[in-house]
């Protein structure tokens, strides 16, 4: 497996998180704090421009040279390795940085454009980031922590069943780098395990994608809805009580749609939304609001928020 | 420039040379003057021939030898390749090795038209032959005796069949077999295809009587539940430790009744039938297991003791303790086998989530009658015949991916048509589904491939995706890709066609033994086309499914060819060219940089000193090259014997006269011989050495080829893959030693030869010629501007 | 019938792909055996006339049509196919490449121009956000508390004690020199000139 980090971080943004769950952003801060990991945030960061990039809107240039500068300011701020909120910055930061270090005619010409946009100093050399060794997914840096995790939990979450949506573009657009099987990966299983609950190690549709598929969710919303529909369909068979999330865009797709969806299939499927950051910090008994964010959801959380309160109401 | 200590490799006393050159009916005279050749030449006999081939040359030379009390003979005639044994067998009573030869036709009358550049050229072969000869030292070919015996590792069909080959042909054997029995993965499967008589054929009715006569052979020894723990060469045999681990069952005693293992405690899955059923930690594999002995499962005992007491026999020893035993053998065949991939990697086939999803061995066990349901073929979710079998191919194989395997598995189109087949007979309304990419039934299995599809068996060219459960069935999801469009197949039975990866066995014995592996980690053979059973050490074969996927059939075949190498070894009893490297214990101080450089693992460490097998040693010289303390040279091509034929190949150049050394191995040498036999000319200015690979040569040599006035050095060998590597390596050293000592890298070339493309050859070689006439102009210049500064 | 002319290159569209920018190292573009497995786990294969064997299958056979062909707007971008293939080959990544050929030679312009709200307030913030032209339709869905997120989503912040999400303005300025070098501004006037053609229309 690769090496993973825990300090030297820098935890980069996302814009659905930011707005939509900003929840994620801080519970992630929380149980870095909590176990000793090491981080920055920086300001100047911009998008990655996933959402544009995958609605074909951004060539792959443009992405690559924000990219670029993203890796000048990690590197200026002595935080190169970088971990991702959202699955699709890590897919298009590792891709980007595969591009910058393979193609140096590419790499040249951004150089040039850094320099004549007075970003001199954020210009990039040759393997100055590796796309395995720096860019990672912040449940990676969790991951290789489970076993603290575990000795830290502290509400008894035991009794509610969660399932796993690993992210299409975390698990498959660089499937070599990714932890576990790329097929099965586990990895929110077994932070999740970690937490003391059962997870449901295996669904029908557990490897489909959420249904957004960028453009499809806008322009095509009957496809979308009903890619996300089977899902749905087999989480629901398989009575799960939470779908765990490393993806806003998928987080969204399953809480926000979800009622819906629901209605036009005629089910109420009440799966609750989380990302595993955000599961895990409640585990560890982070405040719902002031930390965990659960606010920003539409699929309420209280099947959770009950075993926190029983949890509170033992003390 | 460096010095060269050359006295240290000058000659002890005056040594009386004969020359004997060859005009060879005109062929060589035409174009070379041979007396003038002949005055020029500084020897003590030199004496030209029309026809030295010839029989009655080959007395005359014989009493001039004689007569004149010759030490060493040059013969300048035609290529050492055509007659070089001949000129060997006609120098006696001299040792065969101190003659040499000088190429003036294929290399000098045939390729040039100018007699007086000709001749010159032939003057220096010669010379070069002279020079060389002072240094030649008598050799005697080696003769090689192998021990009259082999360990065969692993007792499946491809072991036991070469050890009953070789136990046949008088070879003493040893099997050993890491299982507590023989028959490995072939006794496992009910039945096995057979494309000629259109029929499946019972696996053990085959398979059991080989195995008979193996306990029976009288030069078979078995040894079960026994693994190599280390192997040391020596002398071309090999010592190995075999580690007996204990069975706790006195063979002599037992008497298979079985009782222990009524009485014990203990149930664990039975992995000879797949798992698919129980056994206790005392068990005999399956009823006609060999040796027919019950052994305990030291894994899983709890050492009760019940079997202990119930054994009337008193066969059973719970403390019986495990053994090491030393084995000599000669030669080693490594038949460790297969196992089945590990389906688990495809968590979306469903593989040990849902009971009906089994794998084509599985599915062997099922159909075996002696198998979990006795032969019959029953759903193991419910004990239900099934109503469909949907088998998907390719299940791990054919994928670049990272868990999958590149290759294709080569048996499994055909063993799910043996299913297919087998099912359709005995269970008619079964329907067979056979999800495939390409069906690969090359050969006569093409026609077995039609036998089955008239039994009507439904072929869906797709590959699943993923496999899952809808209510009670269960449903193969993949593209029809015939229809173009995506289908799902209900069924109520599974059968993944696991691709064949190497078994535990396989990687542990390479390791143990130092044999290389492919990429697939199968042991890798030494040219996959002329040497298929050989590894990279000499000695050590390998057949069946240890060597990559295969049937028995090709296992079978493999196996006898394996024993026929050993007995080879055995019977014809090897002499061996002695032009191979010799180490010099006192000088020697074991760093071991020989060991590491040999690609032909031919140096080897034994007994703290370092060793040489004379028969894996291809005279290469890249020992030579890495030892720091001059304790390893490769007799016939010592330093001298090089250093010598370079000076001799420069002697009396003249002013303005351009001289290329072009180093060339056996193939190169051949390839030259070609340009001359086809008429096609390159410039006189090239001589070709042959040395028995660029890895013999070093910087030194190149640069004292300079400093006695080489205008330029060609390279030009064989681009093998064992060798090519370091060949590389070596010309880059050459290259950076150039550019140390100031000389233009321009004047150095290396070039891949082949046989055939001797024109190619030709070509480069004219090339290389005029690019060494640039870089001397350029040179010139740069010397006339800095002695016009000068002025 | 389908002539394969002599002296004809059929794979001059697969080796234009290659090439791409986009394309990852050693494409396996020539190594399909149309096993069908991309198809087997495709979600818009499911659904639509989407195949992404025989995207592959088209573009080895040089056929230009492709580009035009609307099927190519009904892939997810969830890289399965990419995650699964035996060779390497990535329909993911054709198809990408596919729809960019289709926006230069403009069929494709259309497709895109919706989005480019998501590159305007790029520009202006440096972040992404959700096109705000699919907003009426997403309340819809979503339900008016995602109005009232959007209105709150800075006190929510300020709960969650996360700091501002908006880049230094000298930040901004610089990430729009980079982007009007690397012509991405030219891109994105060009693609909302034909939104505001379409929106008139």
């Amino acid at each position: 497996m690769k090496k993973i980090p825990d300090k030297e971080i820098l935890l980069f943004k996302s814009c659905l998180v930011n707005v939509e769950y900003p929840g994620v952003e801080s519970s992630t801060k929380y149980l870095f704090d909590k176990l000793g990991i090491e981080y920055i945030v920086s300001e100047r960061q911009s998008c990655c421009t996933g959402l544009g990039h995958y609605a074909d809107l951004f060539d792959q240039f443009s992405t690559t040279a924000l990219a670029a500068r993203n890796f000048g300011i990690a590197k200026e701020e002595g935080h190169k390795n970088i971990a991702t909120l959202c699955a699709t910055c890590y897919a298009i930061l590792k891709k980007s940085c595969n591009i910058l270090n393979d193609k140096d005619d590419i790499r040249e010409q951004i150089n040039k454009i850094l320099d004549g946009s007075g970003c001199h100093e954020l210009n990039y050399d040759a393997d100055d980031m590796d796309s395995r060794e720096n860019i990672f997914h912040s449940v990676e840096i969790l991951y290789n922590k489970a076993d603290e995790i575990k000795d830290l939990v502290k509400v008894d979450l035991s009794g509610l069943r969660v399932a796993s949506h690993h992210a299409c573009h975390y698990c498959k657009v660089h499937h070599k780098d990714t932890i576990g099987n790329a097929r099965d990966p586990m990895v929110i299983e077994t932070l999740a395990k970690a937490c003391g609950v059962e997870t449901v190690d295996w669904y029908d549709r557990k490897t489909t994608t959420c249904g957004n598929g960028f453009r499809q969710r806008y322009m095509n919303k009957d496809l979308s809805f009903s890619v996300t529909a089977e899902k749905l369909n087999s989480l629901k068979e398989n009575d799960v009580d939470i779908l765990l999330h490393m993806c806003p865009n998928c987080q969204m797709q399953f809480d926000r749609n979800q009622e819906s969806i629901g209605k036009s299939v005629g089910t109420e499927f009440g799966i609750v939304c989380l990302n595993i950051s955000q599961f895990v910090a409640l585990a560890l008994g982070a405040d719902p609001y002031k930390v965990v964010g659960v606010q920003t959801h539409t699929v309420p959380v209280d099947k959770v928020l009950g075993k926190i309160k029983q949890t509170n109401l033992c003390q | 420039m460096n010095n060269y200590n050359f006295s240290r490799y000058a000659p002890k006393s005056s040594i009386d040379i004969g020359v004997f050159l060859c005009r060879c009916g005109g062929n060589i005279s035409d174009t070379v003057d041979i007396e003038k050749l002949a005055s020029s030449i500084d020897a003590k006999v030199v004496k030209d021939f029309e026809n030295l081939c010839s029989m009655k040359c080959q007395k005359n030379i014989r009493d001039i030898i004689l007569e004149e009390e010759l030490d060493r003979v040059v013969i300048a005639a035609c290529s050492p390749i055509t007659h070089e044994k001949t000129f060997r067998n006609h120098i006696a009573p001299l040792n065969p090795y101190l003659l040499e030869m000088a190429n003036i036709r294929e290399h000098c009358s045939w390729v040039h038209s100018d007699k007086n550049k000709a001749t010159e050229k032939a003057i220096s072969l010669t010379n070069a032959a002279v020079e060389r000869v002072q240094y030649a030292r008598p050799l005697d070919a080696i003769v090689r005796k192998t021990k009259k015996s082999a360990a065969v590792i692993g007792g499946g069909i491809s072991g036991i069949t070469a050890a009953l080959s070789l136990a046949n042909q008088g070879v003493k054997v040893h099997i050993i077999e890491n299982k507590p029995t023989v028959g490995g993965n072939m006794i496992k499967i009910g039945k096995v295809f057979s494309p000629e008589k259109l029929a499946e054929e019972c696996s053990l009715c085959l398979f059991n009587p080989l195995i008979n006569e193996a306990v029976q052979h009288k030069n078979i020894d078995i040894m079960t539940n026994s693994e190599i723990k280390s192997s040391e060469r020596k002398a071309g045999n090999f010592n190995l430790l075999i580690e007996r681990k204990p069975g706790h069952v006195n063979e002599d005693k037992c008497t298979a009744c079985g009782n222990c293992a009524d009485i014990c405690p203990v149930e664990v899955p039975n992995e000879w039938n797949e798992n698919l059923m129980t056994r206790k930690a005392i068990y005999k594999p399956f009823p006609q297991s060999v040796p027919d002995i019950y052994t305990i499962d030291d894994n899983n005992c709890i050492k009760c003791g019940k079997c202990e007491k119930v054994c009337k026999m008193n066969a059973i020893d719970i403390n019986m303790e495990g053994e090491i035993v030393p084995l000599n053998v000669g030669s080693i065949i490594i038949a460790t086998g297969h196992k089945g991939f590990d389906l688990k990697k495809r968590p979306e086939y469903g593989y040990g989530r849902y009971d009906d999803v089994i794998t084509q061995m599985e599915l062997a066990r099922i159909m075996g009658v002696n198998g979990p349901t006795d032969g019959k073929l029953l759903r193991p979710s419910n004990g239900k015949i099934p109503r469909r079998v949907v088998m998907v191919q390719c299940a791990g194989s054919r994928d670049e991916k990272p868990e999958g395997k590149r290759y294709c598995s080569k048996v499994c189109c055909m063993v799910s048509l043996k299913h297919a087949s087998f099912i359709k007979h005995y269970y008619p309304d079964t329907e067979i589904v056979i999800c495939y990419t390409d069906m690969r039934t090359p050969g006569m299995y093409e026609n077995y491939f039609r036998h089955v599809q008239s039994k009507g068996i439904k072929l869906v060219r797709g590959r699943p995706g993923d496999i899952t459960k809808k209510g009670e069935n269960i449903v193969v999801r993949l593209e029809d890709t015939l229809r173009r469009e995506p289908m799902e197949i209900e069924t109520d039975m599974v059968v993944l066609s696991e691709a064949m990866e190497p078994s535990e066995g396989t990687l542990k014995v390479a390791e143990t033994l130092n044999v290389g592996l492919t990429e697939d980690l199968f042991v890798k053979e030494k040219h996959s086309k002329i040497k298929p059973v050989a590894t990279d050490i000499e000695g050590i074969y390998v057949c069946g499914t240890a060597q990559g996927p295969k049937d028995i059939t090709e296992s079978v075949s493999q196996a006898n060819a394996a024993a026929s190498k050993v007995s080879e070894m055995i019977n014809g009893g090897l002499e061996i060219e002695p032009t191979i490297a010799v180490v010099d214990g006192r000088q020697c101080e074991m760093c071991g940089e020989c060991v590491a450089a040999c690609k032909y693992k031919a140096v080897y460490i034994h007994n703290e000193r370092i060793s040489v097998d004379p028969v894996a040693c291809n005279g290469c010289g890249i020992c030579v090259s890495k030892c720091e303390n001059n304790a390893i040279d490769v007799m016939g091509q010592t330093d001298a014997q090089i250093f010598a034929m370079i000076e001799g190949m420069l002697k009396d150049k003249k002013e303005g006269e351009r001289r290329i050394l072009a180093f060339v191995d056996y193939i190169g040498y051949v390839a030259a011989d070609n340009i001359g036999i086809n008429r096609i000319s390159y410039p006189e200015s090239v001589r070709i050495i042959r040395v028995p690979s660029i890895n013999r040569l070093m910087p030194k040599h190149i640069l004292f080829a300079f400093e006695n006035g080489a205008d330029g050095i060609f390279l030009g060998e064989y681009p093998d893959e064992v060798m090519y590597s370091s060949i590389q390596e070596k010309v880059n050293e050459f290259r950076s030693a150039l550019i140390k000592n100031s000389i233009d890298t321009d004047r150095l070339m290396y070039y891949k030869v082949y046989a055939p493309y001797f024109r190619g050859l030709a070509n480069k070689l004219a090339e290389f010629d005029k690019q060494v006439g640039k870089a001397l102009d350029k040179l010139e210049a740069v010397l006339y501007k800095a002695s016009y500064k000068d002025l | 019938m389908n002539t394969l002319k002599i002296d004809e290159n059929s794979f001059e569209l697969a080796e234009d792909i290659i090439k791409d920018l986009k394309a990852s190292k050693d494409l396996g573009i020539l190594k399909c055996i149309q096993c069908g497995m991309c198809t087997s786990v495709c979600p818009a294969a499911r659904h639509t006339d989407y195949d992404p064997r025989e995207i592959v299958k088209r573009v080895l056979d040089k056929d230009e049509t492709l580009i035009l062909d609307d099927i190519l707007w009904n892939c997810f971008y969830c890289y399965t196919c990419h995650s699964v293939c035996p060779v390497n080959n990535s329909v993911c990544e054709i198809t990408q490449i596919l729809r960019q050929k289709a926006i230069d030679n403009g069929k494709g312009k259309p497709k895109v121009a919706p989005f480019s709200a998501y590159g305007e307030s790029f520009l202006e913030f440096g972040l992404g956000s959700i096109p705000s032209n699919f907003f009426d339709d997403l309340i819809k869905d979503f339900g008016k508390e995602w109005l009232e997120l959007k209105i709150n989503i800075e006190d929510i912040r300020e709960d969650l004690n996360l700091g501002s999400m908006f880049l230094p303005k000298k930040d901004v300025d610089d990430i729009n020199k980079i982007l009007e070098k690397t012509g991405f501004k030219n891109r994105l006037n060009k693609l909302r000139r034909c939104r505001d053609e379409e929106n008139t229309r």
